[in-house]
């Protein structure tokens, strides 16, 4: 259960440029789900055109992809279906695109779900990156606007973040294509277990909420032993999201339990 | 079993619940933060704490700057309008000629070439075929001059300036700031208005935003207005003013347009809408350079021709409707003729008449068709010389003929005002119609948002009809 | 078209809009009126008639049958009528002239006031209604809750312990947490306190109140104290109450060395080039709005500054880690910060 880091010279000697083939609409058959989720304003649907070949319209607007936009690559031979998920500041709240995200996150069991964030910007997008982090253990932090960090003299350490993280870094620049290919083979390795996560999880909160968490996340573990987010699920319940609780009573949760 | 424990589970949460009060979101959301800053701590290095962008800095200076903000705004708006308004009448006569004085005939001489039966014929190619190509030649091209620039201005990152700036305004009509955009948007097409409002991220004011959004004059509106100002208003001042007055009325529509969705907002926010969620942020990214070709490619196939294929498809119909209308008999009348006399009394009562009332009725699916069909209908009903025939659309070369042609029909001066402002107020097109339903999934607000705007039209062109005969 | 003269047409149009207001009016229209006529207003009358009999009572007072018919803004004849009903069915009994609840009474009391306050909560955190509003609806709804509906409406807010104003929510065994505060009235200078309730009845009163923009949460400091007004200083602002404003806010007072920061004010004052700490989102802000600041950063221990000033004064736009967002300045105002 090491964590490799991954930082974007390891993975550029290893990427397939021939094997690689954007897809556009055609997401009939694939082997990967992939979601894309970030605040708005990170270039999330310039992420997403660079991976698929599509011009979806990117918006220099908060909250511009309200339904969620579905693309396609292959990559060494294996297809891979990217969903492009509403821009959101964070998962906690109950606005329709919130809950479009958290739930396709939560149930839409995608393999690999990358989180695209400002580089510039980081600790605002890291609120996001966190939360996500709760609920999927395979998870890939696309650190886009390299470009504008540049300008505005941040110095990242992608190293220090991936550990901290738990989860593989890599620089990019969509608008020029930077670090796409680097991105793309980390995907397909997370994808197929050859990176594993180990993902952060949250620690700065008070004892008697975290006493409360853990109480229910083990006892929801008890029930579903293989759920990877019982601890999200616990954070849900001490919300009283309504959503979740009928999901617990009806038993759907058996189905993604899996 | 089973069933059991995960009952004993949520009645567990909540009992924790209760004991951890209110404070859970707040702390989860502090803990979070806390963790990130940490996180930050150890791996990113900036110079200085304040990296906002100096360009950045300079540049909203100026745009939001109590001098040059509201000037500036205004001359982008009105460069904006101008251009699209402006720049289209080429291309749109171009396409006219095309779609209606070449293929039109071609497609007709074809037909009867090959032997098909007159009213297959009619319904097809003088109905549908016309409706169609109609409101390509009229909406395409504006459509596709404003959506490119507005993109451009969206993508530079201007445009949340703008809802910055007005946003006091629009808060005072209950409100919010980015209505100011979905309004603009507006100006170029009702349905891409309303569906631009997702921007809007608080549920009250989302549909104030939606249900107004018609109070934008659009550019399936523009022509009727600058037609009908330039034939009646022109006329009644010195020739050399004729242009300017023409002008200041349409102009003074759009406005009138503005004030009546702040009114109608403001109603909204204070008595139907008073219960909704109503949530205040707004976020003013940096400023990114647009890449020019790309948002010119991606705005048109996004924007322009989802929305033509919109309106194409209700057209369609309507055209065969307007065809059938004007062909099918009922004893010695057509069902046009008999509808515009049933309506007649009640036009008469607005200050307009039951040819107008029965062109907005058939012509729900699109504006660009109204004059077309209003001058189909006055030819049909007062037996002028004109025209190709029973539910042949048409439009005339020149404005002092069409204005020949409506007094003929009975217009008077009164009959332009009103047609001017029922034309500001009226339901929304079908395409805007479902475009709300889509949005809102509400029967109940897309109703309002149809219904409303057509009573208030009714009762200002009332009121309007009376006063003026009593003053006259 | 011989008949039509505008005049008369304008006339028969106004007099349609007339009749329309007057049949459709919100409350007060016929329709209305008829509407609730027809519901049953001898339940209501009931449970007004309970309520207050159960805050009298908590407060030591007892009424009379007098009392009762003279504050209820009833019909007499049908309030003495539901009284006597209400001894049948074992709600009240008469101690000489003096009615009191039984057990059974009060029960029923508590289940109200439970409704009512669930409401408002309920008004406060998941709609857009206003503040003034919330005591109206809620005196409506109280009567329409079902037991049934009042728990679900409980386990949906995650059964709150108080109502916005402060006011505890009885538990459904009629459970109610005691406020333990001293009214600011009676405070004396120099005594700091945090408000815990601001009394919602009467009307006046509260209205007036909330003209000040005083909040629940807030931490105030005694300055003055006369018999005509009392001032305190709350969030970098001075108060100048009349008494009777003042014995309806209640605080519950803090130990001297729980030390009292002079220097916290609001987010609204902080001026160009200045940069403060985010000390905390006053309890004023709930529900979706709440959660959405948190989530845009304004979080404990944030450093703010303002980024642009508005041509037309608000909003203002904030920098807050690394991003500008605008907030409006009644936002701004329920954000603590300390420069």
């Amino acid at each position: 259960m090491e964590v490799k880091p991954k930082s974007a010279c390891d993975s550029c000697a290893h990427f397939n440029a021939a094997g690689l083939k954007k897809l556009g609409v055609n997401t009939k058959a694939f082997d990967h789900v992939i979601a894309l989720a970030g605040n708005p304003n990170t270039g999330k649907s310039t992420v997403f055109n660079a991976l698929t070949g599509l011009r979806q319209h990117t918006g220099n607007w908060p909250g511009k992809t309200v339904t969620r936009a579905e693309g396609a690559f292959e990559y060494n031979s294996e297809k891979y279906k990217l969903v492009d998920l509403p821009g959101t500041y964070s998962l906690l709240s109950t606005s329709e695109d919130e809950e479009v995200a958290r739930n396709f996150i939560l149930f839409g069991r995608p393999t690999v779900t990358v989180i695209v964030v400002d580089a510039s910007r980081l600790e605002r997008n890291l609120n996001l990156v966190l939360q996500i982090l709760e609920i999927t253990d395979r998870a890939v932090l696309c650190l886009n606007l390299m470009d504008e960090a540049k300008r505005n003299h941040i110095e990242i350490n992608t190293r220090t973040l991936a550990r901290d993280l738990g989860i593989p870094v890599v620089p990019t620049s969509a608008r020029y294509n930077e670090g796409i290919p680097e991105l793309i083979q980390t995907i397909s390795e997370v994808a197929k277990g050859t990176i594993v996560c180990k993902p952060h999880r949250i620690k700065n909160i008070p004892k008697n909420i975290e006493k409360a968490v853990e109480h229910l996340s083990t006892e929801i573990k008890k029930e579903y032993p293989n759920m990877p987010n019982s601890r999200w699920i616990a954070f849900r319940l001490l919300e009283g999201d309504q959503h979740i609780i009928e999901l617990l009573k009806s038993g759907e949760f058996e189905e993604y339990a899996l | 079993m089973m069933q059991k424990n995960i009952d004993n589970i949520i009645a567990q949460s909540n009992d924790l619940r209760w004991q951890i009060g209110d404070e859970f979101h707040d702390n989860l959301a502090e803990g979070i933060y806390a963790d990130a800053a940490e996180i930050v701590k150890a791996s990113v290095h900036k110079p200085n704490e304040n990296n906002r962008l100096r360009l950045d800095a300079k540049i909203d200076k100026i745009i939001t700057s109590k001098t040059w903000g509201f000037p500036l705004m205004f001359l982008i708006l009105a460069v904006v309008l101008w251009l699209t308004i402006v720049g289209a009448n080429y291309p749109s006569s171009m396409l006219a000629d095309l779609l209606l004085e070449t293929i039109h005939p071609a497609l007709k001489g074809y037909a009867s070439t090959l032997g098909i039966p007159w009213w297959l014929d009619g319904f097809l190619i003088d109905g549908v075929y016309l409706a169609v190509a109609w409101v390509i030649a009229v909406m395409l091209p504006p459509m596709a001059i404003f959506f490119p620039l507005f993109t451009l201005l969206e993508d530079f990152g201007y445009l949340p300036r703008v809802a910055f700036n007005l946003d006091h305004l629009f808060k005072l009509s209950g409100a919010h700031g980015k209505q100011a955009l979905t309004m603009s948007m507006g100006f170029g097409c009702n349905a891409a208005g309303v569906v631009a409002t997702r921007i809007i991220d608080s549920p009250r004011e989302r549909l104030i935003a939606i249900i107004t959004n018609n109070f934008s004059l659009c550019n399936g509106r523009w022509p009727t207005q600058i037609l009908i100002a330039t034939i009646f208003i022109g006329a009644v001042v010195p020739s050399s003013f004729a242009g300017i007055a023409s002008l200041g009325a349409v102009i003074g529509i759009a406005v009138l347009g503005i004030c009546f969705m702040f009114l109608v907002s403001w109603a909204l926010s204070k008595t139907v809408l008073k219960g909704e969620v109503s949530t205040f942020n707004l976020e003013l990214p940096p400023y990114r350079p647009p890449r020019f070709w790309k948002t010119l490619y991606t705005s048109l196939i996004d924007r322009t021709l989802i929305v033509l294929w919109r309106a194409i498809v209700f057209a369609a119909p309507a055209g065969a409707v307007i065809w059938l209308i004007s062909n099918i008999y009922v004893g010695d009348v057509s069902v046009a003729a008999w509808l515009i006399q049933s309506l007649d009394g009640f036009g008469f009562l607005l200050g307009l008449n039951g040819v107008i009332l029965v062109a907005y009725i058939v012509a729900i699916p699109a504006n660009e068709i109204v004059i077309p069909t209003i001058l189909m209908l006055t030819v049909l009903v007062t037996g002028v010389s004109g025209g190709e025939g029973a539910g042949v659309m048409f439009e005339l070369d020149s404005v002092n003929a069409t204005g020949d042609l409506l007094r003929a029909g009975g217009w008077t001066l009164l009959t332009a005002v009103n047609l001017m402002l029922f034309s500001l107020l009226h339901n929304p097109c079908s395409t805007t119609i479902y475009t709300i339903y889509k949005e809102t999934k509400s029967a109940k607000w897309t109703v309002v948002a149809s219904i409303l705007p057509v009573i208030l039209g009714f009762v200002v062109t009332f009121l309007v009809a009376q006063v003026w005969r009593l003053l006259m | 078209m011989n008949t039509y003269n505008p005049l008369v047409a304008l006339v028969i149009f106004f007099g349609l809009s007339l009749l329309a207001y007057l049949l459709l009016r919100p409350h007060k229209g016929w329709i209305w009126l008829i509407k609730k006529g027809s519901h049953s207003n001898d339940k209501i009358i009931v449970e007004d008639i309970l309520k207050r009999l159960y805050h009298n009572e908590n407060a030591g007072k007892h009424l009379n049958v007098n009392d009762i018919v003279r504050t209820m803004r009833q019909n007499d004849k049908m309030v003495i009528e539901s009284i006597d009903v209400m001894v049948n069915q074992g709600l009240i009994r008469m101690e000489g002239d003096v009615v009191k609840l039984t057990k059974l009474g009060s029960e029923y009391a508590l289940r109200i006031i439970r409704a009512h306050r669930l409401w408002e909560r309920y008004l406060a955190e998941k709609t857009g209604f206003s503040k003034s509003e919330w005591h109206e609806l809620a005196e409506r709804k109280e009567h329409e809750l079902s037991m049934d509906e009042t728990n679900r409406l409980a386990y949906k807010l995650g059964n709150p312990q108080y109502d916005p104003h402060g006011d505890p929510i009885p538990t459904n065994t009629g459970k109610m947490a005691k406020l333990k505060g001293v009214p600011v009235s009676e405070l004396q200078v120099n005594t700091i306190g945090r408000i815990i309730n601001i009394k919602d009845k009467p009307d006046i009163i509260y209205k007036q109140i909330l003209a000040e923009n005083i909040h629940i949460g807030s931490i105030i400091r005694v300055v003055e104290k006369s018999a005509t007004r009392i001032v305190f200083h709350s969030e970098g602002e001075a108060f100048k109450l009349a008494p009777i404003l003042a014995g309806n806010i209640t605080v519950s007072i803090l130990e001297k060395d729980l030390s009292y920061e002079e220097d916290v004010s609001r987010l609204n004052i902080l001026k160009k080039n200045e940069t403060a700490k985010i000390i905390g989102i006053s309890k004023e802000i709930r529900g979706e709005s709440r959660r959405r600041l948190l989530d845009l950063g304004f979080v404990k221990g944030a450093e703010v500054s303002i980024d642009l000033l508005n041509p037309l004064g608000e909003p203002k736009a904030y920098l807050i880690k690394g991003t500008s967002i605008a907030l409006r300045n009644n936002q701004a105002s329920k954000i603590l910060i300390k420069k």
